[in-house]
């Protein structure tokens, strides 16, 4: 699950899951509910694959290769699956349709991320600029 | 951090002392009233400045000026000069939209000719000028049209029939800042700006037209050809999604170089590499590339203004807030970092738009700029309050009546949008002037009220 939290200028948001997978997915659906899509069309699947240094680096090159693609194309994700999810590379499924965006979100950021194992999930902040 | 954690060295200067915190190289300063450093304090912005004051090569002392907030790795409002030999180069000190920046246009108008025709002039600005998340322009250009235009900026619009030549002697660095090189920028980046020139795009972006309220500095305000009644034109936007792209490929970059370097810093967004390093040139090439976008973007949106006004409009100048640049300092060549800061040489007009609803201002940078501050002062009003909380305060409806009570025409092509940037969200533009005005980095030229907000 996602929540989004108070930030001066930008978005916070917190996400919490029970698996890595889930936390991947959840941080995917709280970006595309904070650019708020109308969303109307055809659905469609491509892969994305994401090397980094880290698990907290993989999150957001994951989500900002998701949001380049977002902008790009002018699409929503409204889904993910995970064939292959380690901590430093990520291949993944993702499921779009067409939007119009209502805010731009211009990057995820490293600020506060930091994706560690809580309890018996996993959580990480996230700061997004808009 | 605590108000008491500063040292208070002069009316409206405080510092933070290297002992605060162990990995600092340098103290941070912050230019502020006491009454808005205990608003400041409520934030994480000073925790952000201390985090810049570990940046290996950085000078002096990381400044926040008075409009400063919390942002992500550097505070927007912050200031931070590095050496340019042996320092480093931080993306996250330029921040996302590279070259946001503000240009003010002065019509030969006065607020009694244009008030019969506004909401006309208005609609037909938001007709021309493109707003909104995703919003193309009506130029598209690709390869080495787009190229052409990351390599020249300004210079390049106006070849292409975007103004005249005329419009580049009143804009910072001519409108061009040099060593560009469009082969440095990610075909993502294009991609992701290649139809956006032209588009004001959403957030706190904007058009406003402005009637000038109060005129301080007679002489300075005649040499910009600015009166007191008459209309100007403020434009408020940067690089779109291009410039966004480039930050976002060069934090990611340099995060993973910085081991390499043996640079350890608090907080991976203010991720950076030696200035001297392919990846420090090839960042500053790119935002040199994305900073020429923002240029040409202004001018291209200059024209559409243009076309949608009755008369001739001339540039008063045209400034970016969110850049870096090479200067010399005391005799020394520095990258000075400014992010939410505003180039503030003797002489220079600073424009310092405030929230819709309240004012703006015209200032001209003095010599205490460079002997405080890098040559640099605030650049708007700062937010205050979060756009959520925006969101939950205020109410749509009552904020666009309050508008028109006020005599200001909103074009906004969503509510979100206007309840966003509305003036309470916003600190107290008077008084963040009134403080680098009194610190003697700027003196006032003169102060603007909004008569129409344009945005998306």
């Amino acid at each position: 699950m996602y929540e989004i939290l108070q930030h001066t200028a930008d978005v916070r948001l917190r996400v919490t899951a029970s698996t890595l997978e889930e936390l991947f997915a959840d941080a995917l659906r709280g970006l595309m509910a904070v650019m708020h899509g109308a969303t109307a069309g055809a659905e469609e699947t491509e892969p994305v694959e994401v090397e980094s240094v880290d698990v907290t680096a993989l999150l957001v090159d994951f989500l900002n290769e998701a949001l380049v693609r977002a902008h790009v194309r002018r699409r929503s994700f409204t889904g993910a699956s995970f064939p292959s999810l380690s901590e430093t590379r990520v291949a993944a499924t993702l499921t779009s349709v067409p939007a119009e965006f209502e805010e731009d979100v211009k990057a995820v950021t490293y600020h506060e991320a930091e994706v560690r194992r809580d309890g018996g999930g996993w959580t990480t902040m996230l700061v997004l600029d808009i | 951090m605590r108000k008491q954690d500063l040292q208070r060295l002069a009316d409206f200067l405080w510092e933070i002392p290297r002992t605060y915190r162990d990995d600092m190289r340098v103290p941070g300063r912050v230019y502020t009233t006491e009454r808005m450093l205990e608003q400041i304090v409520g934030d994480r912005s000073l925790e952000q400045l201390v985090n810049v004051t570990t940046l290996p090569g950085i000078q002096k002392y990381a400044i926040a000026m008075p409009d400063v907030h919390e942002g992500y790795g550097f505070p927007i409002g912050g200031v931070a000069a590095v050496d340019a030999d042996s320092g480093v180069i931080s993306p996250g000190g330029i921040g996302y939209d590279i070259n946001c920046g503000v240009r003010m246009l002065r019509t030969r108008k006065t607020l009694a000719e244009v008030k019969p025709e506004l909401r006309k002039i208005a609609h037909s600005i938001a007709r021309e000028i493109p707003s909104g998340v995703g919003r193309g322009g009506p130029l598209k250009l690709k390869g080495n049209d787009l190229d052409r235009v990351l390599a020249d900026g300004a210079k390049r619009a106006v070849e292409i029939g975007y103004g005249d030549a005329a419009d580049l002697d009143r804009i910072e660095s001519g409108g061009r800042i040099a060593g560009a090189d469009p082969d440095k920028v990610s075909s993502d980046a294009k991609q992701r700006g290649h139809d956006q020139l032209g588009t004001i795009g959403s957030g706190n972006h904007f058009v406003e037209i402005d009637v000038v309220d109060t005129v301080y500095d007679d002489e300075e305000a005649a040499r910009l050809g600015i009166a007191h009644g008459a209309i100007v034109v403020q434009i408020h936007t940067g690089s779109r999604g291009l410039g966004h792209q480039v930050a976002t490929d060069f934090i990611r970059r340099m995060m993973g170089a910085m081991p390499r370097y043996g640079i350890h810093l608090p907080d991976r967004e203010l991720a950076c590499a030696p200035i001297q390093s392919p990846e420090g040139e090839s960042y500053l090439a790119a935002m040199a590339a994305a900073a020429n976008f923002a240029f040409a973007n202004r001018q291209i949106i200059t024209a559409g203004i243009r076309r949608a006004w009755p008369e001739p409009l001339d540039i008063v100048y045209d400034v970016a807030h969110n850049i870096a640049k090479v200067e010399e300092h005391d005799g020394r060549r520095l990258v000075v970092h400014r992010k939410g800061a505003t180039r503030a040489f003797p002489g220079q007009p600073v424009l310092i738009p405030g929230s819709m609803g309240t004012a703006s201002y015209l200032l001209a940078g003095l010599a205490g700029a460079m002997e405080q501050s890098f040559g640099s002062s605030c650049h708007g009003a700062g937010r205050l309050m979060s756009r959520t909380q925006a969101k939950k305060q205020i109410d749509g409806h009552e904020l666009r009546q309050r508008l028109e009570r006020m005599g200001i025409v909103a074009e906004a092509a969503s509510t979100k949008g206007l309840v966003e940037e509305a003036p309470e969200a916003y600190k107290d533009v008077d008084a963040v002037v009134g403080v680098v005005v009194q610190a003697g980095i700027a003196k006032k030229v003169a102060r603007l009220v909004p008569v129409a907000v344009i945005k998306g």
